[in-house]
């Protein structure tokens, strides 16, 4: 679906901040882009966007090279939701944001309706279609920019940290939103920092460290080396952490402290402790 | 026992007769360190404004009740009068960049105060070192990440050697590692220089080794203030905001649910595993 050959970026007259990254991503597939601060995470999705260009390389989607693509070309096929929802909310009431993309894409106001209907009903945002966007709170902010880019019917969500500044009921919805669009056939790239996020949802993860990939693969494989996720700036989940100590007991390792905590249960039982 | 910041009967609204915060009472004690807790809307922005003085003296707003920061009463003082010895960290803190450099950033809040040259620059210097900008002091601001103009708000902030450090949110654009080191650099500045610290923040685990006080609010009501252990509890008991409860509890009380066993109320994943370590080899031992 989307394919990145040996691309370099560097903004004008200085070094690169992306270093010859390759990669492909699958059609329903749902991804992780983990890694520090400056890291180059939003500069790759803002490479796939077609928002910058590479300066090396090649980027593909569906077969086409990207460089001949105009960001509202891409927009077409891929939704983005920014890290800061203000940044991209410009309409007075909450249907007609959403309503923006697919009027645009030239969908007739019956589809447009019905895409946003479906688009604020799937982010729980129905209640507050005549609501100013303005004066949501920034949960709401962050859930509009998704119905926005759900309404456009894309077959890929790219979303750049979207779970920053959400509280934990906020950050529950929209992980559950994530894995109905994901099993819906949505392909998602998620940027976070959220481990215990990423371990929830994520099938494959990509960490950028100054600029590079420096793992590519199954989430499962990624918390296996513990030193190299400090080198990265990465935070093992708390289960995980608690699960490897305590293996020498017959635990088995995981990321989810639900099973860490049924395990644990189990192992009083079977022993009588409970 | 000293009260930094005290709500008395504290009641506001922006716009009447919406109230924001309705009836709060909270006692912060000099040098403790509070966390505020509670869904989105319910009212934590609005608390930490309250003590900083922009409500009502920015916001405007119906108010009732009394509110005392450092024993002034805010209603009765001014803003600028109030961050002489409060500093606050605004949840939206790009608004509060206004310099073009890292440096002048830093200066600026001093220079306002008539503070010399010279010892600006010694400030400046301490103080971006301990937010871990050092090397950045002639970057432009624009230039920054969201997580560096963060830690460039805290560092001017800092600048100011407040008594009182109010921040919302002060971890929203940083990644685990600078938020991990954003609350050591808290925890040692409430510990080792007494500064009274109050916080907004969602990831409760990144605040439990620190905190003496959590003060839980939901629809502008305060629902319960007290140590971190008894609030996580009456959230798991009576099925409050239970979303927000972090792994390392959410562990501890099912497995307290399960058992007989009362574990020892866990702040790091450090005490967990000693803990459960030390019980799974004395079972173990029980059944060899």
């Amino acid at each position: 679906m989307l394919e990145l050959q040996n691309v370099d970026f560097a903004y004008k007259n200085q070094s690169p901040v992306i270093h010859d990254i390759s990669l492909t991503v699958g059609p329903g597939e749902f991804l992780a882009i983990v890694g520090r601060n400056g890291s180059g995470k939003t500069t790759l999705t803002r490479l796939i966007m077609s928002l910058i260009k590479p300066t090396k390389g090649n980027i593909l989607f569906q077969g086409s090279i990207i460089p001949n693509c105009t960001p509202a070309k891409m927009a077409r096929h891929v939704g983005y939701v920014f890290q800061n929802p203000d940044r991209q909310i410009f309409h007075d009431t909450v249907a007609e944001e959403a309503s923006y993309g697919p009027r645009q894409l030239g969908y007739t106001p019956e589809q447009t309706a019905t895409f946003v209907n479906e688009a604020l009903a799937a982010t729980g945002l129905s209640q507050l279609a005549d609501a100013y966007p303005l004066s949501l709170s920034k949960g709401e902010k962050q859930r509009l920019t998704i119905a926005s880019a759900l309404a456009m019917q894309p077959k890929m969500l790219i979303l750049d940290e979207p779970t920053s500044g959400q509280d934990a009921r906020q950050r529950d919805q929209l992980l559950k939103l994530l894995i109905k669009l994901n099993q819906q056939g949505t392909t998602i790239l998620l940027v976070t920092h959220d481990m215990d996020l990423l371990s929830a949802c994520a099938q494959r993860a990509i960490v950028m460290a100054k600029g590079h990939k420096v793992f590519d693969g199954p989430v499962s494989e990624l918390f296996q080396d513990t030193l190299q996720l400090n080198n990265w700036g990465l935070i093992e989940p708390a289960a995980l952490k608690i699960s490897r100590e305590l293996a020498a007991f017959g635990l088995k390792q995981t990321a989810s402290i639900n099973e860490l905590s049924h395990d644990l249960v189990n192992m009083l039982r079977r022993n009588n402790y409970a | 026992m000293m009260i930094d910041i005290a709500l008395q009967d504290f009641s506001y609204a922006y716009t009447h007769p919406k109230k924001v915060l309705d009836n709060i009472n909270i006692a912060v004690e000099k040098g403790s360190f509070s966390v505020i807790l509670g869904p989105s809307g319910a009212g934590k922005t609005t608390l930490c404004l309250t003590i900083a003085g922009a409500v009502p003296h920015y916001f405007g707003g119906s108010s009732a009740g009394e509110v005392h920061v450092a024993g002034i009463n805010t209603r009765k003082s001014t803003m600028h009068h109030l961050a002489l010895t409060v500093g606050t960290v605004l949840q939206d803190y790009e608004t509060q960049l206004v310099t073009m450099t890292v440096e002048e950033e830093v200066a600026f809040s001093l220079e306002n105060r008539g503070i010399s040259p010279e010892k600006i620059n010694l400030r400046v210097k301490e103080t971006l070192t301990k937010v871990g900008l050092t090397g950045y002091e002639k970057e432009l601001v624009t230039s920054l990440s969201g997580g560096q103009k963060q830690r460039l708000v805290l560092a001017s902030v800092l600048a100011t050697n407040p008594k009182i450090l109010i921040l919302d949110e002060p971890t929203s654009a940083l990644d685990p590692e600078g938020t991990e080191s954003l609350y050591r650099l808290l925890g040692n500045l409430n510990r080792e220089h007494d500064i009274t610290i109050l916080v907004v923040e969602h990831d409760i685990a990144a605040v439990l080794p620190y905190a003496d006080q959590f003060i839980l609010l939901e629809n502008g009501k305060l629902i319960f203030s007290n140590t971190p252990e008894n609030v996580l509890s009456f959230m798991a008991n009576s099925h409050v905001f239970i979303e927000a409860i972090p792994p390392l509890w959410q562990l501890k009380l099912m497995l307290e649910q399960h058992s007989s066993y009362q574990f020892s109320p866990w702040r790091k994943e450090q005490d967990a595993i000693l803990e459960l370590h030390q019980f799974l080899q004395e079972e173990a031992n029980k059944n060899a």
